[in-house]
């Protein structure tokens, strides 16, 4: 996580902050009006931008994405969930390239595209794992302060995210990323190698992303929905056992899956990019 | 139209410092937590709505008056059926979920009319000076308000690139909802193309004017907190305490609804 304030000395970085909340938050704010949880969440075609900014951008992108989410909720929706909003969108633009490099091994081509079937395959589950987990970040929040049930929101931002990402990433990508890299704008090239983490036990790191995200919407869903009273997870909420529906429950039932989001994301690296890259431009020299 | 909220007025609220109004925001999304009832948060909506007045902003409920309705519908809706209460309304409703419904219908629209008077009264370099005063990284604010001064010049490009290729017969109107989004595509690609080209000279000329050359930097806005500011946080201080006390009290929630 390290690379997220390292960033800030390179002022192509900010730049890049900039101009990608901008572009961002200018395509979020013509469909606020096609609204699915009113005041919380709309019809967003602009949500392919985290995905394919943070593979591009790196933390710039991550910054960009939650950035340019609080601008689209500074025209008319900027409430209290803004604060998570901000967290859950920061998420969204921060796993892309965080789990990118988990997928490839030392010495494979790691650039960010979906040019063959492993890429376009990892994007694929980069994109439902990253929806899933700003999902829970905004959702967790909205329950806990009693705004908007778990089990609608969390639903409705994963389904959101992801199809944005599915139907529009692959091509916004395609169209990017040469001229990206021919502008000298990817982030592995912008960056230096001590200013990125380097990965530690980063398969474990990856698993663990994924259990915090999938385990987190699972078990607000079947908290939220209220099915533990049918079984195993009655037990631990309340003193007679019987568990509280929502709220307090899913406030405190999800906070080790939040935990293990945060874990993962300081064991994911990012500096065997920022080599790979270094690698790449000194063959092509 | 001016796809901000900003009005240009000369009220004390105007006048006052965006730290004050940092703090009374925050200090506005405490304020509704304190009261569940759909009565007192009735009367919380109504004192932010006389602080919108005496800030001549209420003008700019006419831009989100849909957003709040709609809000409101909606979440009362939603505890209609994932809350629980004690007493029978129709089907499987209770007027305690309604009730509750109607609460945090309130609470959230409070916010964002909270959230709608801020934005109203307070300019984005006023936002970002703020943000720099109260800690926040230079570099950070520099992007939040470079990107607000952005969004609308990005807007208006891809608006005339979708104008002229209307006018040249390209169809967007057609097709189902997924068809037309990806129409839109080949539209917004010269446009965010084009901006992010901009970073290298964009970079280039913020460094030659001396960007983060220097730790401390002198800023042409001066803001100052002055009596009025002080002034007006003690009174919220003291409406926020009397809110709590009236709590405490036993005044403001609502018995027999359940999550």
């Amino acid at each position: 996580m390290k690379e997220a304030f390292t960033m800030w000395r390179h002022t192509q970085m900010v730049v890049l902050v900039a101009l990608s909340a901008a572009i961002y938050a200018a395509i979020l704010i013509p469909f606020k009006g096609f609204t699915i949880i009113p005041g919380f969440t709309e019809v967003r075609p602009a949500n392919v931008f985290p995905f394919v900014f943070g593979l591009l951008f790196g933390p710039a992108g991550a910054w960009g994405a939650a950035i340019g989410n609080l601008i689209g909720d500074f025209f008319g929706t900027l409430g209290l969930g803004s604060i998570f909003g901000f967290v859950g969108n920061f998420f969204l633009g921060f796993l892309p390239y965080k789990m990118w490099g988990a997928f490839f091994r030392r010495g494979e081509n790691m650039e960010p595209t979906v040019n063959t079937g492993k890429k376009f395959a990892v994007f694929v589950s980069i994109v439902v794992l990253a929806s899933t987990v700003c999902a829970v970040w905004i959702a967790w929040f909205n329950d806990l302060i009693g705004f908007v049930p778990f089990a609608a929101l969390a639903s409705i931002i994963t389904v959101n995210n992801a199809i944005a990402g599915l139907v529009l990433g692959p091509i916004l990508l395609l169209l990017l990323y040469p001229r990206i890299k021919r502008w000298g704008l990817l982030w592995t090239e912008i960056m230096r190698p001590n200013e990125v983490p380097q990965a530690r036990l980063q398969t474990v790191g990856a698993i663990l992303m994924w259990v915090g995200g999938l385990g987190a919407l699972a078990v607000g869903l079947i908290i939220g929905l209220g099915l533990y009273q049918q079984g195993f997870a009655a037990a631990g909420f309340s003193p007679e056992g019987a568990g509280q529906v929502g709220g307090f429950a899913i406030g405190v039932g999800l906070i080790p899956f939040l935990i293990l989001i945060i874990v993962a994301s300081f064991m994911l690296g990012g500096r065997e990019q920022v080599l790979a890259a270094e690698e790449e431009s000194d063959r092509v020299r | 139209m001016d796809p901000f909220l900003y009005l240009d007025r000369d009220t004390f609220v105007h006048r006052l410092d965006p730290r004050t109004k940092m703090f009374l925001l925050l200090g506005a999304f405490g304020l509704v937590f304190v009261f569940v009832s759909p009565l007192y948060q009735l009367g919380v909506l109504a004192v932010v709505l006389g602080f919108g007045y005496l800030a001549q902003s209420l003008v700019n409920l006419k831009r989100i008056w849909f957003i709040l309705v709609m809000i409101g519908v909606m979440t009362v809706i939603l505890w209609s059926i994932f809350g629980s209460g004690e007493t029978p309304l129709f089907l499987f409703v209770e007027l305690e979920s309604v009730l509750y419904g109607l609460g945090i219908a309130l609470r959230i629209d409070t916010t964002i009319v909270a959230g709608m008077i801020f934005l109203s009264t307070t300019r984005n370099e006023e936002i970002a000076t703020g943000l720099v005063k109260l800690g926040i990284p230079y570099r950070f604010a520099f992007a939040v308000s470079t990107a607000l001064r952005l969004v609308p010049t990005i807007a208006s490009t891809g608006s005339t690139i979708g104008q002229a290729q209307r006018s040249r017969g390209l169809d967007l109107e057609s097709g189902n909802f997924i068809q037309r989004v990806r129409k839109f595509i080949p539209l917004l690609v010269p446009v965010f193309v084009s901006t992010i080209r901009s970073t290298n000279v964009f970079s280039m000329a913020l460094e030659s004017k001396g960007f983060g050359a220097s730790e401390k930097r002198t800023y042409f806005l001066q803001l100052a907190i002055r009596r009025r500011d002080v002034l007006v946080l003690l009174g919220f201080a003291v409406l926020l305490a009397g809110c709590i006390a009236l709590r405490m009290a036993g005044y403001g929630g609502l018995e027999g609804f359940t999550r």
